[in-house]
């Protein structure tokens, strides 16, 4: 049970761009100096460190394994050190620890940044890391399946059944710019939102995905200090608290994944979260949502109830989601809106969680927004994390 | 900057040997449970059901309907560039299965979702490669 147990007080990011002249380091030093002045601690108060994995970086994944950060910080008062791994998933169990840390008394606040320097990376690394991540190497991957085609083939199962047109799945991208180009952390802020024409007029990667569906690898770092909802509620500052958490595990292997199964997981893990957190789903001021793909997105809202069924894609036609309309949805435009940076983007969606709930989050500010839901997912799509976030305990 | 251009092979198990060795003789081969007769795939060591590890072998009828279905028309690994455009499928056997395949032997716009196709055994390395193709009216 995760009720009250934890928040976030402090938040530090990067904006996320290409930017190779810019070392992994560099990015790390920037965004936890900035999350621990924002909570109003000291540096020497951080207790624990619990990194979020960075992928295809394993040099970096070395060093923060074995303890770099508090040092290179000089975190003095640091008990202890780890990273987590679980892919898209990994910053929703970097909290988890945290909550477990805070608990058992290892640790009163807890640091937990992320970085990922795609840019530097070379290209043939890269393209391997991303065909052969979150598919089976043996029943798979020898066919030429990639991400791409893993959101391809949902993506065409999803057409078929609710009949929505391929206009109406590119009106997502164009929902989900349309946050990002108000959002200086974002690839995309201030650039032109493309129009669904200019979607479908991309390059066809694989059907039914364009190549402004997909995404648009990137650097980044963003960072969190969690300490008890308590000791928050003491601090009298913005905070964003914990308040519900419910999981499912689905499979490592893409083709083991039953689609309907998938989609009663996502309803059924928003209901639980909702309910231990005492709300129901009107209550929810923003649905920030982490798929990755836009096209994944209508079937999701359609999953919570956010859109009926088969309506999804066409609740993005018309703009209800988008920046403006009247359903808060992915403020930061997701992956596709912010850049993706690996399992990063998990990183930057809970910051933005808590700006909201800070009331920190510019022109995109939610009003009055009391309460998100967050999900995350690992892999290709192996389990779906809800949770419920709330500016009050 | 060099890329990887060899084609890959299936990362064989122990225990998933039997498989590739039955598409080499043109089987489709799929893993049962002796004890709960649960039909498993991909195969597995102990039965997934019930940790059995009284596991043996039936040969499918090949025959499968397809779930979904995405063609690929760009953006793939290099080393499956010269391959462009192929259709990367999910097909349900008759058996009840379900695997990921290629489609293969007709236009991609042919392919559409529940078609029946039939498995063919392409090869690849010294491997066969169960791949489906539409069952011929």
């Amino acid at each position: 049970m995760s009720r009250g147990k934890i928040a976030i007080i402090g938040i530090g990011e990067v904006p996320t761009r290409i930017m190779p002249e810019r070392t992994r380091w560099d990015i790390l030093y920037d965004i936890c100096i900035q999350a621990v002045r924002d909570s109003g601690l000291d540096k020497n108060d951080i207790e624990g460190v619990i990194a979020v994995s960075p992928q295809a970086q394993p040099r970096l994944t070395s060093e923060i394994s074995f303890g770099k950060i508090p040092e290179e910080l000089g975190l003095k008062g640091c008990r202890d050190s780890v990273v987590c791994n679980a892919g898209g998933a990994s910053t929703s169990n970097c909290l988890r620890m945290a909550e477990q840390w805070i608990e058992s008394g290892i640790a009163k606040a807890v640091l937990i940044p992320h970085v990922t320097v795609h840019s530097d990376i070379p290209l043939p690394e890269v393209v391997n890391f991303f065909a052969r991540a979150g598919v089976d190497l043996q029943w798979e991957y020898p066919f030429g399946s990639t991400y791409n085609i893993i959101m391809g083939l949902m993506a065409n199962r999803y057409m078929h059944q609710s009949g929505c047109t391929p206009e109406e799945m590119a009106s997502v991208v164009t929902a989900l710019r349309s946050w990002s180009s108000r959002d200086p952390n974002s690839l995309f802020y201030g650039k032109e939102v493309p129009s669904v024409e200019k979607v479908l007029g991309s390059d066809l990667l694989n059907t039914p995905l364009h190549k402004r569906e997909s995404n648009v690898l990137a650097d980044g770092g963003a960072a969190m200090v969690v300490v008890s909802a308590k000791d928050a509620k003491k601090m009298k500052k913005p905070a964003a608290y914990k308040l519900g958490e419910s999981v499912r595990y689905f499979s490592a292997c893409p083709m083991l994944r039953r689609h309907e199964e998938v989609g009663a997981a996502f309803q059924d893990t928003a209901k639980e979260a909702m309910a231990e957190a005492g709300i129901s789903k009107d209550d929810i001021d923003l649905w920030n949502i982490y798929l990755a793909y836009p096209l994944a997105h209508p079937m999701m809202a359609e999953a919570l109830g956010v859109a009926p069924p088969g309506q999804g894609a066409k609740y993005f036609a018309e703009g209800r989601m988008s920046f403006g309309g009247d359903i808060a949805w992915s403020t930061i435009g997701d992956a596709p809106g912010r850049g993706h940076t690996g399992s990063g983007v998990s990183a930057a969606c809970y910051v933005e969680t808590a700006r909201q709930l800070m009331g920190k989050a510019g022109e995109r500010q939610v009003k009055d927004c009391k309460y998100v839901y967050q999900n995350t997912s690992g892999g290709s799509g192996f389990n779906i994390i809800a949770s419920i976030w709330g500016r009050e305990l | 900057m060099e890329f990887e251009m060899t084609k890959p092979v299936p990362e064989v198990q122990p225990w998933s040997r039997k498989f590739w060795e039955g598409t080499r003789e043109g089987k489709l081969l799929i893993q049962y449970c002796r004890d709960c007769k649960a039909k498993i795939f991909y195969p597995r060591k102990v039965c997934p059901e019930c940790w059995s590890d009284n596991l043996d072998w039936m040969e499918a009828s090949g025959k499968a309907k397809i779930f979904t279905f995405t063609t690929a028309y760009g953006m793939v690994e290099p080393r499956f560039m010269d391959e462009l455009p192929y259709t990367i499928a999910y097909v349900d056997l008759d058996e009840g299965i379900r695997m990921m395949t290629r489609i293969v032997e007709c236009e991609p716009e042919e392919i559409r979702i529940g078609m029946e196709v039939e498995v063919v055994f392409y090869d690849r390395e010294d491997f066969k490669l169960p791949y489906f193709r539409p069952v011929k009216k």
